[in-house]
């Protein structure tokens, strides 16, 4: 699969989760590779360069880490949007 | 600058012990955040609670940690500390600097920050406390191209830390500054990116005395110990004799295992019969020393009270080699992360996920064989499981005494 | 102008960098060391090299100018090497004999206080409070600046039959991992939290919720979309308010500190141990704290003038017995002090063998 679908993908899986589950890294690398039938560690890569554009983003809350849909507040943050 | 009036926090200065409100007043002295963190303080001590928010979702891009987002619910009327993130610095291996690289760290975090910082954090960063959101990526930036990496926060291996070991300790069995500085970097991407389903600790001591307190504040506690003799120096005893240490009471009956015995000249050790305890050795250095086979013992688990009451580490593996490269050690941190990782609901620590689930699967998950030198004492009750190969094991064994004519319990 | 290249995932600076040569020399091969006062001890090493160590308060919050004096003192007499302790005190490390005294009357003169060395009360072990954490029930650094000052002597010169180790946490996350310390303080809430049922649906996930509470005291109130704790089982842990901010627990009239005592995390002897409940709820009296510290300071007393030596605080009380040790202390005896969470089984008595 391409580098560019593979990701649509997994944020539409987030897009999926989001306000119901608090996604973990975890989650998403057992989610995505069990729908599409691909090694965790190909989803792995495709997370990390997602999160490292800032299209998805580690977030924090309760003691817990997850992984979610940046908002525009911190896209203008970190300058990926004005 | 605003002037706040202070007289609680004042009271603080007084005395003998270094005051830590004088050191904000310091930092305050040409540091806006800084100055509104002393009023705001204040008004904690007169109102008895305090008014900091839930952390919020800060970092830097790229990274799941290192910077711990604090707001403050008085964001009005202390613009200072409206924002007042922490950012957590890797420290170096036993805390060791010198002073051209730790005053670049504050030059920058003056540039950037409040000023203030803890040195350390319980966990062993160097803690830069107070900074706004909008200059993460630049304080990162500035650090990073200087050396200095970002700790640990979140559900990720927590910045390890270790005793000062080799560095000036007589007593250490392996290389706690090599070891911790190996880990860290090995497995950097698990320091980074919180990928497990809570924190995850390790701390590494080089003997029994525990310095970095790993036993009661580590997922796993990497202890130093060894497996030969303690050398006798009997001039040494003889000199602690004359300068008035009373050998008998202090050492021979404090002993745990009463395995020495001294006649008035010669301290003798029962080599075979000793824990490994390092009562006598720490208290005669000079007389006494471990030799031969060194490593360390691997315990898992100690957690605070959050959730269910607190644990000590548990011993799962008495005795392992410490040496460079480590391979036999980074395999097994990978096992034991495995484990977890498939085991554990969000937010639950290792130590929990074992008492869940249960030591045997713990330890099968790893691959250790069970041997007494992990328990303190067998169970109680006759509860507990039979598997099909347990029992075909037991039967085989029987039914080989059977040909042997000689039981083997 | 221009930011320099952000680097990711270097880890630390090799600490090789920063070990003075007369360690690089001797690394790992240290022989014995002597301690000569609370403030200063000697390593030598195989090789006959000797290494002075001054260790120096630090109230751990430390501003940047107090961290260049830091610098500047090492600069002068250590090469500019030195270290800090897992402990948070400050260590110059000295290889030339004859700046050892030169440095001591340079710290003196400075004000820095040298001590924590040897059977001594050293630095206490803390976390955040007030100064810095939303969960935080009393301010940690206040209690340690508190009690230090009272227990000074400990710190600089007088001797305990062993080290005496002090920590306070500032809520039961413990973040500083008090549970294992000869005595400690643990603040607490002692309230039943109240919830902002409005804000619950879009804050907070209710299994998340539910799962966080120890004693299950929490369960769903569909009724405000939200959810209703027990009062009956809740023991005010905030663990709730932790995932979940419309839940409050603060309560400046209702927090306060309880103390616990006789852990230890070295294997010396005895096995490490946790410490354990004897004063289950002092208020919170800021900026003093003047009843904490006095009971802390009583409980060091009472160790001081009946422990044997070598013996650490909860050596001392398992060789007495814990009744012996409320009746020499005089503390009064609670139900808080019976274990009904998790130990009970464990530590009730179950001979009809003790002391009057
Ligand atoms: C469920 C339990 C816990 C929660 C929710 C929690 C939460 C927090 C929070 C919110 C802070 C930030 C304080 C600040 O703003 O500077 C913090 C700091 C910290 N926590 Fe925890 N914590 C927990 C348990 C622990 C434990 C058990 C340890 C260590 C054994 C620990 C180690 C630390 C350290 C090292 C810091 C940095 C500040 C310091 O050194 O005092 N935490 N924790
Ligand atoms: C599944 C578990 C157990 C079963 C089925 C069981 C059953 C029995 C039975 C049938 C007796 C004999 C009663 C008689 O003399 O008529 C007995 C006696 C006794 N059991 Fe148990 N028992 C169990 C566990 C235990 C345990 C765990 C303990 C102690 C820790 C215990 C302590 C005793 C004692 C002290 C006696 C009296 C012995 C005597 O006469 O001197 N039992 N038990
Ligand atoms: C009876 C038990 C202990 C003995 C004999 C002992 C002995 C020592 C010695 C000889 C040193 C100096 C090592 C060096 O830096 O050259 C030292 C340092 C230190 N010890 Fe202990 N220790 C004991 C228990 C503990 C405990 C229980 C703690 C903490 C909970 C602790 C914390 C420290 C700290 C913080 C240092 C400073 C060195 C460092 O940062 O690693 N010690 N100890
Ligand atoms: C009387 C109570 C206690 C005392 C005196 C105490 C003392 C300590 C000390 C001295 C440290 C080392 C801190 C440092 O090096 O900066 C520590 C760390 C730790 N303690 Fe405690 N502790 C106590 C209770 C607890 C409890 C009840 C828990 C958990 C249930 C706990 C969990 C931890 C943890 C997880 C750490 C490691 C923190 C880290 O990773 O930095 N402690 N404790
Ligand atoms: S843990 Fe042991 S080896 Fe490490 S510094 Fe302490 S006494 Fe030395
Ligand atoms: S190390 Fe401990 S058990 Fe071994 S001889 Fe010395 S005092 Fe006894
Ligand atoms: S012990 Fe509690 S209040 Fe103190 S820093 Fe940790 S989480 Fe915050
Ligand atoms: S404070 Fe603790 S015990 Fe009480 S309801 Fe909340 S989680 Fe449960």
């Amino acid at each position: 699969m391409e580098m560019a679908e593979l990701q649509d993908k997994i944020f539409a899986f987030c897009e999926a989760a989001k306000g119901k589950k608090k996604l973990k890294e975890k989650d998403i690398l057992i989610g995505v590779s069990t729908e599409l039938s691909l090694e965790k560690d190909e989803v792995k890569k495709a997370l990390r360069e997602m999160i490292n554009v800032g299209r998805l983003m580690y977030s924090y809350g309760g003691g817990a880490s997850s992984v979610e849909i940046p908002s525009e507040e911190y896209l203008r943050e970190k300058g990926m949007i004005k | 600058m605003k002037k706040y009036d202070t007289p609680l926090i004042d009271e603080l200065e007084k005395g003998p012990w270094p005051s830590f409100v004088t050191e904000m007043k310091k930092a305050a002295k040409n540091n806006e955040m800084a100055n509104d963190a002393v009023g705001h303080l204040e008004k904690c001590y007169r109102t008895k609670v305090g008014y900091w928010k839930h952390g919020g979702i800060v970092g830097v891009l790229g990274y799941g940690g290192g910077v711990i987002g604090r707001y403050s619910e008085l964001g009005d009327e202390f613009p200072g500390v409206a924002h007042f993130h922490t950012v957590r610095l890797n420290q170096p291996s036993g805390f060791f600097y010198t002073s051209a690289a730790l005053k670049e760290i504050c030059d920058i975090w003056d540039k950037y920050g409040s000023g203030l910082t803890n040195v350390h954090g319980s966990t062993g960063d160097l803690v830069l406390l107070g900074t706004k959101t909008d200059a993460l990526e630049t304080i990162f930036a500035e650090y990073s191209s200087r050396g200095w990496d970002l700790g640990s926060s979140g559900s990720a291996l927590r910045t390890p830390s270790c005793c000062v070991g080799p560095g000036r300790c007589e007593w250490t069995n392996y290389d706690t500054l090599d070891l911790n500085y190996a880990l860290t970097q090995e497995f950097q991407d698990e320091i980074h990116r919180p990928m497990f389903s809570y924190k995850f600790k390790i701390k590494m001591s080089g003997c029994a005395c525990d310095c970095v307190a790993s036993i009661a504040r580590a997922d796993m506690s990497i202890i130093g110990t060894w497996k030969g003799h303690i050398e006798v120096n009997q001039d040494e005893v003889k000199n602690y004799a004359k300068n008035g240490m009373d050998i008998n009471a202090e050492i021979v009956n404090m002993c745990p295992t009463q395995c020495i015995s001294y006649d008035g000249k010669d301290l003798k050790i029962n080599n075979a019969e000793c824990s490994r305890c390092m009562h006598c050795i720490s208290k005669m250095t000079k007389a006494l020393k471990a030799t031969g086979e060194r490593g360390a013992t691997i315990c898992i688990g100690s957690k605070a009270p959050i959730v269910v009451g607190s644990l000590l580490s548990w011993v799962i593996v008495p005795f392992i080699k410490v040496e460079p490269p480590y391979t036999e050690l980074k395999d097994l941190i990978r096992k034991i992360w495995e484990w977890w990782d498939d085991n554990a609901k969000p937010r639950e620590r290792i130590g929990e996920v074992i008492e869940m689930k249960g030591m045997r699967s713990f330890l099968e998950g790893i691959g250790q064989a069970p041997i007494p030198q992990q328990i303190k004492e067998p169970r109680k009750d006759p509860f507990m499981f039979y598997t099909e190969e347990d029992m075909a094991a037991f039967k085989a064994k029987e039914a080989e005494e059977k040909k042997t004519g000689k039981y083997k319990f | 102008m221009a930011l320099p290249q952000r680097k990711t995932d270097i880890g630390p600076p090799h600490y090789k960098q920063f070990l003075p040569p007369i360690i690089q020399k001797n690394y790992g091969k240290w022989k014995y060391h002597e301690v000569l006062s609370h403030g200063v001890m000697v390593h030598v090493g195989d090789s006959g090299d000797k290494l002075w160590t001054v260790r120096v308060a630090s109230p751990r919050l430390l501003s940047t100018t107090t961290i260049r004096e830091h610098c500047d003192v090492a600069e002068k007499f250590c090469g500019g090497f030195f270290r800090y302790t897992t402990r948070n005190n400050v260590e110059f490390l000295v290889s030339d004999e004859k700046q050892l005294e030169p440095l001591k009357k340079d710290l003196t003169a400075r004000g820095f206080k040298m001590g924590g060395i040897g059977a001594a009360i050293t630095n206490v072990v803390h976390t955040q409070g007030w100064v810095h954490c939303h969960s935080a029930c009393t301010d940690a650094s206040g209690l340690v600046k508190s009690m230090m000052d009272e227990l000074m002597d400990y710190f600089e010169s007088k001797t305990l039959p062993n080290k005496l180790r002090l920590a306070v946490a500032c809520c039961v996350n413990m973040c500083g991992a008090v549970h294992c310390s000869d005595i400690a303080v643990v603040a607490v809430h002692t309230k039943v939290p109240t919830i902002a049922h409005e804000n619950f649906k879009n804050m907070c996930e209710l299994p998340t919720v539910i799962g966080s509470c120890p004693t299950r005291a929490i369960s769903p109130d569909p009724a405000n979309k939200s959810i209703k704790i027990n009062a009956d089982k809740c023991m005010y842990c905030g663990n709730c308010f932790t995932v979940c901010p419309p839940i409050s627990i603060k309560d400046p009239e209702r927090d306060g500190v309880a103390i616990l005592v006789g852990g230890k995390i070295n294997s010396l002897r005895s096995n490490p141990k946790f410490s354990k409940l004897v004063i289950p709820f002092i208020s919170n009296e800021p900026p003093r704290w003047p009843k904490a510290v006095a009971a802390i300071k009583h409980i060091v007393e009472v160790y001081a003038a009946n422990a044997r030596k070598h013996e650490r605080v909860g050596e001392w009380i398992e060789r007495i017995g814990w009744e012996r040790f409320f009746s020499l202390t005089g503390i009064d005896f609670t139900f808080q002090c019976i274990d009904d969470f998790t130990f009970m089984r464990d530590t009730m008595r179950t001979s009809s063998t003790f002391k009057w």
